[in-house]
């Protein structure tokens, strides 16, 4: 069986339409803009890293694409569902692992993936709930209070909790921050599974090296905007230096 | 190198002056955060107004001129009670000490784990912050009105000043007492111990009311010749006395803070580390199984958390048991839901999101109603609230048998107007001032100090006010007129709800709340 290499978006031709358009996006806060006219687009059967330093607006670019927060202006579409006017079949498509936190302080995993696979009516999903919480060597803390969690664990189970469903977009928002190296080879896993079954993923870092692993085209913003948009493998450490300046 | 929570470098005057100073950067560390800087400033002055209201307003009131014997009874039967008044003062301190883990916090856990900050600063800290506490501040204001009742008006300001040591007296030891509870309750076997020794302080004082012993043994403490003295020229002797014990009771006091705060939280950390195997998807018998499967998980983000938990028995037991041993007529009965309904939403309500904590986020990308999301944290409030009140009413029951129709009619609309009412007052609240905190520690409180006076204050007076108009009721002849006049009461709050509900809807409002809350 042929194993695709990590990092590399394959034979999967590229698609007419890609999975996340996003045209023009600015999120405002009150005074603060987050976000001020990012572009960008994704397409099925790849991984694309979101670059940038603190502050540039990939969060918060993550959090419209998971429906969490709407745009005020701009189009956004997931999966053929726009995020303004369609944030329900939005989160149906998605799966999505915040960048903070992430877990319901006094639930345990298996509630959280309970509850999570029920919302999306999977009849069965116990026996792939187990495997990933394995994969992930959570498995034997299924059924403790994640509130007594470390920061590695509770990354690594929100990793698995936007895997379960085999979203056909799938939002990692800083997946490998303090995570062990155990956990970020099973993160790497989960995101060339998804690749491998046609999902996009969009992932985002700081860590330019585990994003060029794990993606094949990498964008970056800078003050809420893109600035680069480029193959991964062209994002040398001197040329993201010299776009994060 | 000592540690910042060796107890050895308390002892030297140089431990308590940089605590004293490390208290100071706490409390104004804490005011620059607030807010809404004005409505602080307002409440403030509110407070000291009423103050000035309790302490001088019944001087106007001359009862010998009045002549009703009624009213001379009711003033001596006050001025025989003043000092039962100040032990009931100490239970509160030492209650409410007890009640939020040894003291309330300047910071939360999580801010202060990086700060060298001693257990002596912790315990100025939960000195400081004990009169934002609305039972606290009724109290003294009782104590200040009973005063200005019974004293003459060339006595009066000796007889403040020895209230007002009182309380700093009473507050302190309240607060060393309630470290020391603490301190046991983090031993191995603590929870059980405290459980144990509680229960058995109630029952006695139970056994003690039912023999008919309890208030003779209450006015032979020195209470009460507390409150002769400050009404004679002896007057100082009193205030220096209590100061004394105010100064030790503080000093000492940091001994058990130091001794609870060095030891593990033994119950949060098991609750912590708590094992729930997985069950069964509920399948209601009405609602959909999506609604009962996030009515499951808020009723678990409640239940499982040590601070709300002995909160809710101590609110659903405590006024129910004095309607069981006083024997509370219907009539006082009737204010006790709105107050323990309010306790109740104060433990979590006036900030319902924060359940959720960091995991907002997560539990705001499932593919879900936001009107279930809603409706459930609603009804999931609503049945703390409905707990907690309807056991003081069962207790309440027990004692009295049943009530004439008309006063039973009564009750029970006025027990269903005031959960609607906080319902309604704590969802607005919610979605209008949402705050990210960590409710792990029964220390933490759903929003700053504050705010939390406010609210109390502001969910006591609706309740208390609705109670007493509904208390007027019962002497109308007709039983379709208690629900009768609820409408108006049930309308309003409804459409609040509703307001509440539909800031909710709005996306972009949602997302205000989630992020605040998430703290992202």
């Amino acid at each position: 069986m042929h194993k695709r290499q990590l990092g590399e978006n394959g034979p999967v031709s590229q698609p007419p339409v890609p999975a996340v358009v996003v045209r023009d996006l600015h999120v405002r806060f009150g005074d603060v803009e987050a976000v001020s006219g990012v572009d960008l687009s994704a397409h099925s059967g790849q991984a694309t890293a979101l670059l940038g330093r603190n502050g540039a607006g990939k969060s918060t670019t993550m959090k419209v694409l998971a429906g969490v927060v709407p745009p005020t202006a701009g189009d956004v579409t997931v999966a053929g569902h726009d995020a303004a006017t369609d944030a329900l079949g939005v989160k149906r498509v998605v799966g999505y692992c915040p960048d903070v936190g992430g877990l319901v302080p006094r639930a345990t995993p298996w509630e959280h993936l309970q509850l999570s696979a029920r919302l999306r009516r999977m009849d069965v999903w116990e026996e792939r709930g187990r495997d990933l919480l394995e994969r992930f060597e959570l498995g034997d803390v299924a059924h403790r209070v994640v509130g007594g969690f470390s920061h590695g664990m509770s990354r690594r189970l929100s990793v698995v909790l936007a895997a379960l469903h085999e979203p056909s977009v799938l939002l990692l928002d800083e997946p490998f921050d303090g995570v062990d190296p155990l956990g970020v080879e099973a993160t790497l896993e989960v995101v060339a599974d998804a690749r491998a079954r046609g999902a996009c993923v969009l992932l985002s870092t700081h860590l330019r090296d585990l994003a060029l692993e794990a993606c094949g085209t990498a964008i970056v913003l800078r003050g809420g905007n893109r600035v680069a948009a480029m193959a991964a493998a062209d994002l040398t450490g001197e040329a993201y230096r010299a776009l994060l300046d | 190198m000592p540690s910042s929570t060796d107890p050895s470098t308390d002892r030297s005057t140089d431990g308590w002056s940089q605590a004293l100073q490390d208290t100071r950067h706490l409390v104004a560390f804490r005011a620059r955060t607030v807010r809404r800087p004005r409505a602080a400033v307002a409440g403030v002055v509110v407070v000291l107004l009423f103050t000035a209201a309790f302490a001088l307003g019944p001087t106007t009131l001359d009862v010998a001129a009045i002549g009703s014997p009624a009213l001379e009874r009711a003033v001596d039967n006050l001025r025989g009670n003043l000092g039962a008044a100040f032990v009931v003062f100490l239970l509160l301190a030492i209650s409410a000490a007890m009640g939020s883990g040894g003291g309330r916090e300047l910071m939360s856990r999580s801010e202060s784990a990086i700060h060298p900050i001693s257990p002596v600063t912790e315990h100025l800290g939960a000195l400081v912050l004990a009169p934002l506490n609305l039972g606290w501040l009724v109290q003294l204001w009782g104590l200040l009105a009973v005063t200005a009742l019974v004293t003459s008006s060339d006595r009066l300001l000796g007889a403040h000043l020895v209230v007002l040591a009182w309380v700093l007296a009473a507050t302190a030891v309240g607060q060393a007492v309630g470290w020391a509870v603490e301190g046991v309750r983090r031993t191995p076997h603590g929870v059980v111990v405290v459980r144990f020794v509680s229960g058995a302080v109630v029952v006695a004082l139970a056994g003690l009311h039912l023999a008919g012993v309890l208030i003779p043994l209450v006015r032979s403490l020195p209470t009460t010749w507390l409150a002769e003295t400050m009404q004679t020229p002896r007057w100082p002797v009193a205030v220096l006395v209590l100061l004394a014990v105010a100064v030790a009771a503080v000093l000492l006091g940091a001994r058990p803070a130091g001794w609870a705060l060095g030891q593990p939280a033994r119950e949060e950390l098991r609750v912590q580390s708590g094992v729930h195997e997985a069950r069964h998807v509920p399948e209601p018998r009405w609602g959909s199984p999506d609604r009962a499967l996030l009515r499951r998980l808020d009723r678990g983000s409640v239940w499982r958390s040590v601070g709300m938990r002995r909160g809710l028995l101590v609110l659903g037991l405590g006024p129910g048991l004095i309607a069981l041993v006083a024997g509370l007529q219907w009539s006082s009965v009737m204010l006790l839901p709105g107050l323990t309904a309010s306790g109740a939403a104060l433990l979590f309500g006036v900030n319902a999101w924060c359940l959720d904590g960091k995991g907002m986020v997560w539990r705001e990308t499932l593919p879900v109603s936001d009107a279930d999301v809603f409706d459930v944290r609603a009804l999931v409030v609503a049945e703390c609230m409905a707990a907690v009140s309807g056991i003081t009413i069962v207790l309440a029951l027990l004692r009295n048998g049943l009530p004439p129709l008309v006063t039973g009619v009564t009750v029970a609309t006025c027990w269903v107007v005031v959960l609607v009412q906080v319902l309604a007052i704590v969802m607005t609240w919610s979605m209008r001032s949402p705050y990210a905190v960590d409710l792990s520690s029964p220390r933490a409180t759903p929003a700053p100090h504050g705010a939390m006076a406010g609210y109390a204050g502001k969910l006591s007076l609706v309740t208390t006010l609705t109670g007493m108009f509904f208390t007027g009721v019962t002497a109308l002849p007709w039983a379709w007129a208690p629900p009768l006049l609820a409408l108006p009461f049930l309308v309003w709050s409804i459409l609040k709800l509703r307001r509440a509900r539909r800031r909710w809807l709005t996306p972009a409002e949602r997302a205000r709340v989630v992020l605040t809350v998430a703290a992202v």
